[in-house]
């Protein structure tokens, strides 16, 4: 077991003088469960591939435990990684598959099988072990890639993206058997994904990524409840937070007509007068037009036990969706497309940010 | 509800059905279209003018000199009733020298074919993956030995393997096939190579295995299919080949089964054995015709599968 130290870590690739990773700073503890989330291109895929070693690293360095792996091939950095794609051999059967690094490391042979059969069955793979991959199915197949990791009880796992092959209901099963795998096997994990809710129920810590620059790594409580900035808090939370930009007067911004109350701290850590103010769905008090932001009901969505009203409102938004503030209702609600509202955020429910920097405001 | 409406089964049953006895294309597929008409009959004239040469080779090789001239689409008679049916086989077989030169060629041929592609494996392998500097280069210059028809090497190919002391000779033969070789198989190698995900290796990486043991464990056993498309194209093309074998072997003890079709063909045609020359022929092209016909859908798959996604 150990931790993993990124120190300064950068990536380039040949053609870009923008770096893909751009010196990362992260630190996981022994046994912690990471996971990297961001958008497609920002950079996971490859600060993972440089962990494993199957890229070069151009500045910076990594370290697991107390052993600087910068420089080392992917053999010699004792690290297992489960590919998007699976990546099995297709002639080899699943025991072979699994086996196949304890092979190369000439364990004996009796040695060897039992460690497969252990693994297969903690993945329930047993009955598959004389199939080739191609005669499995998606989930058996992601789950033949876990055994190849865990077999060899590695001091990392590299996980780039395992379910995003699986369909809706299998992923969300299979990310609940992941993480309690983990949390028993114990062993330091990086696991990468673009979907923000698997990062919040699986990870430990989450770390955000946007263009190979490290936004936030926290939580996922302290993600969601506290967003670094403008970034974190749009991408974290689905349905995704409400940004309206104000402009300060005194210690106070108007939104929609309505004053928010700005600290002093609040006040006097502002570059500019222009602020964002932040609500997620669930931070609205849903009241009658004259008394809140006015809004205007466009699509109701139904999940029975929530309710999300998509409304049209005369105040500006940041953001693809400007205009649409999207609040939620209890599930069952009667509202219905045209009705008007007013909306107010809930004592506590405001996250401030810095319109010029993206920064959060101090609490 | 009232209880005259009937109520439906909890579980859906599926209604009984006919399947159509062809499922129906996709509308406008088979809608007519001149070029599909043209395709069509080029087609088809193909076919029929090379079965109709196959037929005319095949019955001609049991006919008398007589009949081949004077009723060449007809069956063969004559020696059927004189009860000597393979007369012509068995008179190319005893003077052409075909049993020696049957073992020389399937020998030659063999080892040739699997030292080729023994070679050009590693060869395409190293040029598609290992991502070498300027194995694009090389490899197009690799290409270019397609484009070089070799007739147009014979003569100085001559003169360097005569100051060897290699004409005349099957080691020197036989390292001329595998150079000439070399060039189409490496190129149909590296398109099966390309198309293999780049993930199994980088995952046999982190196995711990080295790149030499990744080529023999993991990839070579993956591009099967082309190894042995390549095995049999090249077996078949040497098979044949008749040029190079008649400018380097002159000698009765060295002779492939064309080199020797050919001697034969002077004799033959100089007795007017027609019928005995025609089964000369028969035996040289028989066996790989079967060859092919047995493995064109292996040969098939293979070409087309090193090709694409
Ligand atoms: N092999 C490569 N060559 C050049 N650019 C690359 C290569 N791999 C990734 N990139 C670029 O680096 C950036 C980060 O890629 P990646 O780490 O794969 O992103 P993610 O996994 O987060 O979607 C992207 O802009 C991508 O275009
Ligand atoms: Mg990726």
């Amino acid at each position: 077991m150990a931790t993993v130290t990124f120190d300064g870590t950068t990536r380039y690739y040949a053609g870009n003088p923008v770096p893909a990773v751009d010196g990362l700073d992260l630190e996981v503890a022994d046994g912690e469960f990471l996971v990297l989330v961001g958008p497609s291109g920002c950079g996971k895929s490859t600060t993972l591939r440089m962990l494993a070693g199957l890229e070069g690293i151009d500045d910076g360095a990594i370290r697991i435990g107390d052993r600087d792996v910068t420089n080392l091939p992917p053999k010699d950095r004792d690290i297992a990684m489960v590919f998007q794609n699976y990546a099995l051999y297709p002639h080899m059967t699943v025991a072979d598959n699994i086996g196949f690094h304890l092979k190369i490391a000439k364990m004996p042979k009796a040695e060897r099988l039992e460690r497969v059969r252990e693994a297969a069955e903690l993945l329930d793979l047993t009955p598959y072990l004389d199939r080739k991959p191609a005669k499995l199915s998606g989930g058996q197949r992601q789950r033949v890639a876990m055994g190849r990791a865990i077999v060899r009880r590695p001091q990392v796992f590299c996980m780039d993206e395992p379910l995003s092959n699986l369909d809706a209901k299998l992923r969300v099963q299979t990310r609940t058997q992941i993480a309690s795998l983990q949390r028993r096997l114990g062993v330091t994990t990086i696991y990468v994904t673009h979907d923000q809710v698997e990062a919040m129920t699986m990870g430990d810590r989450v770390a955000v990524l946007k263009d190979g620059l490290l936004q936030q790594c926290d939580t996922p409580i302290g993600l969601f409840g506290k967003p670094a900035n403008l970034f974190v808090a749009g991408f974290i939370g689905s349905p995704a937070m409400n940004l309206i930009p104000a402009t300060v007067e005194g210690d106070s911004a108007r939104v929609g007509g309505r004053p928010v109350q700005l600290t002093r701290d609040q006040v006097s850590a502002l570059t500019s007068p222009s602020v964002v103010v932040g609500v997620r769905p669930e931070g609205w008090r849903i009241l009658s037009p004259a008394e809140g932001i006015e809004a205007t009901v466009e699509v109701v969505e139904e999940l029975g036990s929530d309710q999300y009203l998509y409304c049209s409102s005369p105040v500006e938004q940041i953001g693809a969706d400007a205009n649409q503030f999207t609040v939620r209702a209890p599930g069952m609600s009667p509202w219905q497309r045209g009705d008007k509202l007013g909306l107010a955020p809930e004592t506590g429910a405001v996250h401030l940010f810095d319109a010029e920097t993206g920064a959060r405001l101090p609490d | 509800m009232s209880s005259t409406v009937e109520s439906k089964p909890a579980v859906a049953v599926r209604p009984v059905r006919t399947p159509p006895r062809k499922p129906k294309p996709a509308p406008g597929s088979r809608g007519f279209s001149p070029l599909r008409l043209l395709g069509m009959i080029f087609v088809w004239l193909f076919t029929a003018v090379n079965v109709l040469v196959l037929y005319w080779l095949v019955s001609a090789s049991f006919k008398t000199p007589i009949e081949i001239f004077s009723k060449p689409f007809a069956l063969p008679l004559q020696w059927f009733e004189r009860g000597d049916p393979f007369r012509n086989f068995a008179y190319a077989w005893n003077n052409a020298g075909f049993g020696h030169a049957f073992v020389v060629t399937v020998v030659l041929v063999a080892v040739s074919s699997v030292v080729i592609v023994l070679v050009s494996a590693p060869a395409a392998y190293a040029l598609s993956r290992l991502g070498v500097r300027g194995s694009n280069g090389l490899t197009n210059f690799v290409a270019i030995g397609m484009g070089i028809p070799f007739q147009t090497v014979v003569i100085p190919l001559f003169i360097g393997m005569g100051k060897l002391g290699l004409t005349n000779n099957l080691f020197g033969m036989f390292l001329i096939y595998v150079a000439l070789s070399i060039p189409f198989t490496v190129f149909l190698l590296t398109g099966f190579f390309k198309s293999l995900p780049d993930e199994l290796e980088e995952a046999a990486a982190i196995d711990g295995a080295s790149p030499f043991r990744t080529f023999f464990a993991i990839m070579l056993p993956l591009t099967r299919g082309g190894l042995i498309t390549a095995l049999i194209l090249n077996a078949i093309g040497l098979w044949n080949e008749t040029l190079l074998a008649i400018v380097f072997l002159n000698e009765n003890a060295n002779f492939t089964l064309a080199r020797a079709l050919f001697s034969f063909y002077g004799a033959a045609s100089y007795q007017s054995e027609y019928g005995g020359l025609i089964a000369g022929v028969a035996i040289v092209v028989l066996p790989m015709l079967v060859l092919y016909v047995l493995l064109a859908r292996r040969i098939i798959t293979g070409l087309t599968l090193g090709a694409g996604k």
